[in-house]
């Protein structure tokens, strides 16, 4: 039986579905069981069961009723955008879409664990930071359509968002060369004095790059202010985990350079939030920490990716038993905060406010020619003003 | 005014920045303790303490890394690798992360970086520490180069690199380090990028050049003049990118004649887009094919590198000669 909260996998698109589509061979591996079913002996910190009932692994921190609701509206809306982010994409309408579905408890738990003004280097699937901390929704969806007025101007690929105003930091989609700018940034925030925290998301695949080792190597020595949260979703691209690293415990990479480690149960908001908060508050006075969040990629790698060349969906279905929307709603269910009327509810409204973003974001003028020679200097300099103006002179009326 | 070396100006342009911002650090290996292999930062540690010369791991990757994660948060970190034939592992940070995060950000990012690079040849140093590696860094934008190569000049835009909103490469004259010392006027004014400098006045030929073998040139010019009586002018960029091309051709439709010396391998080297630039600007002043002299495509040899690849006065003096008095 597959559980999808009110996500529905036959009417979910993102999720692999076991059709064969596209083209290529694949060899798809036979299923590899989640390990959250046994994370006390696997030493992965856990709050709640698949049923949303303490486990006793990991005392509850005791969330208000307020933050556990925010928790859970995020997570969904994070999957509502998901799906209509995958539609816009299958039909024409943006380029590219990085699925998020699977991973929503981690980024929703550790970004409620860091102060308002610490910073946050995301990789490619955070987007609760910019829900989290007041982005509107409009101006994420015109990042996905690469309108002039969002943030980063319609440069970067769908989905690789950023604001400076919530101190978020779009990654270089190299994947794990952003590890050490966040552990700069934290080391600079160390050497300033300042009492703020950079949060440093990357994924498994990141692990194997040079620029984790730097980090990591760095931070042993100079203890940046930082958390570094390893998002282990079980897949880079096609390549499993045991492709990746005969470690199969990736937290334990940081005890070759001397930093405290641990694995917590990705898709559990509530130890994800228990595990980032307790790193963070520590960072300042004792330095970095490498957390290794286990969750599991439910969707295809991008939407230039087909999942059932490489895996099973009896895999996937495994892992949708931990699905940390449901297991959020259970929690709240058990406590008599939520009601098949609030979910109704919510989903209705959060439907009618993609849809609106969707229509605003959809109108955004895209920018032509001239804005992208801005900010490449703070100054512009005669090269780049006289490739404009060629550039302008022959488009002619194109431009 | 004080007599300095090259190394010194450097030195001391650092630490009159570092005393006045104290957002200003510098982190490499062995910079501390020592002052870097070269010395460039000697007694800057005792000075400014460890927070602010800091010794890294040897990981050329990991310290720019790092230095573009500290300017994003809003310091003015200068990254010294060690040689610049080293710095190819930090290509990737340099040239697709450090400067392009501002663009990318919609300037909401910008990194205020200086990357110091000893570079060129001179020292006998075989292939890794002898490398001009100018074109690798030049293209794809977002960042600015410059190559002082006096005393004055290294005081003056090390002060220019610090200060500047935008990644800036430093490459250092490694054979002058010590060898040229000079008068500097260490008043704390930075010289303006982008400005080039004629070093030798003529009319008969221009001659482009940057890094230390500009003193090359104006010495093989020298020899010109009171050989063939052929005066050359000689042009030291001090400033790849930006680079003066309104000096180059303003000496072009002098002279009607051009040749590029330079120390970088030749396809693709800078002279290559010299020469069309000024191709395009002044055509109808050109009298001569445009000249180049520089390394061959080789790995630069420990023996015979210095002696043969790098352009020295013969060779420079031929290309002068043979673009002076061509006729159609």
């Amino acid at each position: 039986m597959t559980v999808w909260g009110r996500f529905d996998p036959e009417e979910n698109p993102v999720v692999s579905t076991g059709q064969k589509i596209g083209q290529g061979e694949g060899d798809p591996r036979e299923p590899v069981a989640a390990p959250l079913s046994n994370a006390q002996a696997l030493g992965i910190r856990q709050v709640i069961d698949q049923d949303g009932k303490p486990t006793g692994n990991l005392p509850d921190p005791g969330l208000s009723k307020d933050d556990c609701l925010m928790f859970y509206r995020v997570m969904t809306l994070l999957r509502a955008i998901d799906q209509r982010g995958w539609t816009l994409q299958r039909s024409g309408r943006i380029a590219f879409w990085i699925p998020i579905c699977g991973q929503e408890a981690v980024q929703v738990g550790a970004t409620h664990a860091m102060d308002r003004e610490d910073w946050i280097f995301r990789a490619h699937r955070e987007m609760a930071p910019w829900i989290m901390r007041g982005e509107p929704l409009d101006l994420m969806f015109a990042q996905f359509f690469g309108a002039e007025a969002e943030p980063q101007r319609g440069r970067r690929l769908p989905c690789l968002i950023g604001s400076r105003k919530i101190k978020l930091v779009s990654s270089s989609t190299q994947v794990g060369a952003y590890i050490p700018h966040g552990a700069g940034a934290g080391w600079a925030a160390k050497l300033m004095g300042s009492d703020e925290v950079v949060l440093s998301f990357f994924g498994d695949g990141a692990t194997s790059r040079g620029e984790f080792h730097s980090a990591m190597n760095f931070a042993g020595i100079h203890k940046p202010q930082v958390v570094f949260v390893c998002v282990n979703n079980g897949w880079a691209v096609t390549t499993p985990l045991d492709r990746q690293t005969a470690q199969e415990d990736f937290a334990a990479k940081g005890a070759a350079y001397g930093l405290p480690n641990l694995r917590v149960d990705g898709n559990d908001p509530l130890a994800v939030y228990a595990v980032v908060k307790e790193a963070r508050d520590r960072a300042k006075a004792e330095g970095p920490t490498l957390i290794e969040a286990i969750t599991y990629r439910l969707g295809f790698h991008t939407s230039s990716d087909n999942p059932d060349l490489y895996r099973k969906k009896d895999e996937c279905d495994d892992w949708a038993r931990w699905d940390p929307i449901v297991r959020m709603r259970r929690y709240l269910e058990h406590a008599g905060w939520w009601t098949e009327a609030d979910e109704a509810e919510l989903a209705e409204r959060q439907a009618a406010e993609i849809q609106d973003a969707v229509e605003r974001a959809e109108k955004m003028p895209v920018p032509g020619p001239t804005s992208q020679f801005d900010d490449l200097y703070e100054d512009s300099n005669w090269m780049l003003e006289e490739q404009k103006a060629r550039l302008l002179r022959d488009l002619g009326d194109g431009a | 005014m004080a007599k300095m070396t090259v190394l010194e100006a450097l030195r001391a342009a650092m630490a009159y920045e570092m005393a006045r911002n104290e957002r200003v650090v510098v982190l490499g290996e062995d910079v501390g303790t020592v002052g870097g292999i070269f010395r460039v930062t000697s007694g800057l540690q005792k000075q400014f303490g460890k927070d602010r010369l800091i010794d890294t791991p040897l990981d050329e990757k990991g310290i720019v890394a790092h230095a573009v994660g500290m300017a994003m948060y809003g310091m003015r970190p200068i990254a010294e690798i060690q040689f610049a034939g080293f710095i190819h592992d930090a290509h990737e940070q340099i040239m697709f992360c450090g400067t392009k995060y501002r663009w990318m950000t919609g300037g909401e990012y910008p990194v205020p970086m200086v990357v110091r690079a000893p570079a060129f040849g001179g020292i006998m140093g075989g292939f890794w520490h002898s490398q001009s590696p100018e074109s690798y860094y030049i293209h794809g934008g977002g960042i600015k180069i410059v190559a002082p190569t006096t005393p004055q000049d290294a005081y003056a835009f090390m002060l220019a690199a610090i200060r500047d909103p935008d990644p800036v490469l430093v490459l250092e004259p490694v054979p002058l380090y010590r060898t040229l010392s000079d008068e500097v006027a260490d008043d704390g004014a930075a010289a303006p990028i982008g400005v080039g400098e004629v070093v030798r006045a003529g009319a008969d030929v221009t001659a482009v050049t940057y890094g230390p073998i500009r003193h090359d040139v104006v010495g093989a010019a020298d020899d010109l003049a009171t050989e063939r009586g052929i005066e050359a002018e000689v042009i030291d960029l001090r400033s790849l990118i930006p680079y003066d091309i309104d000096m180059i051709v303003r000496s072009v439709e002098k002279t009607g004649r051009l040749v590029i010396i330079h120390e970088a391998s030749e396809t693709l080297g800078f002279g290559a887009e010299i020469a069309v630039q000024v191709q395009n600007r002044a055509f109808g002043s050109l009298e001569a094919p445009i000249e180049r002299v520089c390394a061959p495509d080789l790995p630069y040899s420990y023996r015979v590198g210095d002696e043969f690849f790098k352009p020295n006065r013969k060779r420079i003096g031929a290309g002068l000669v043979r673009t002076a008095e061509f006729a159609f």
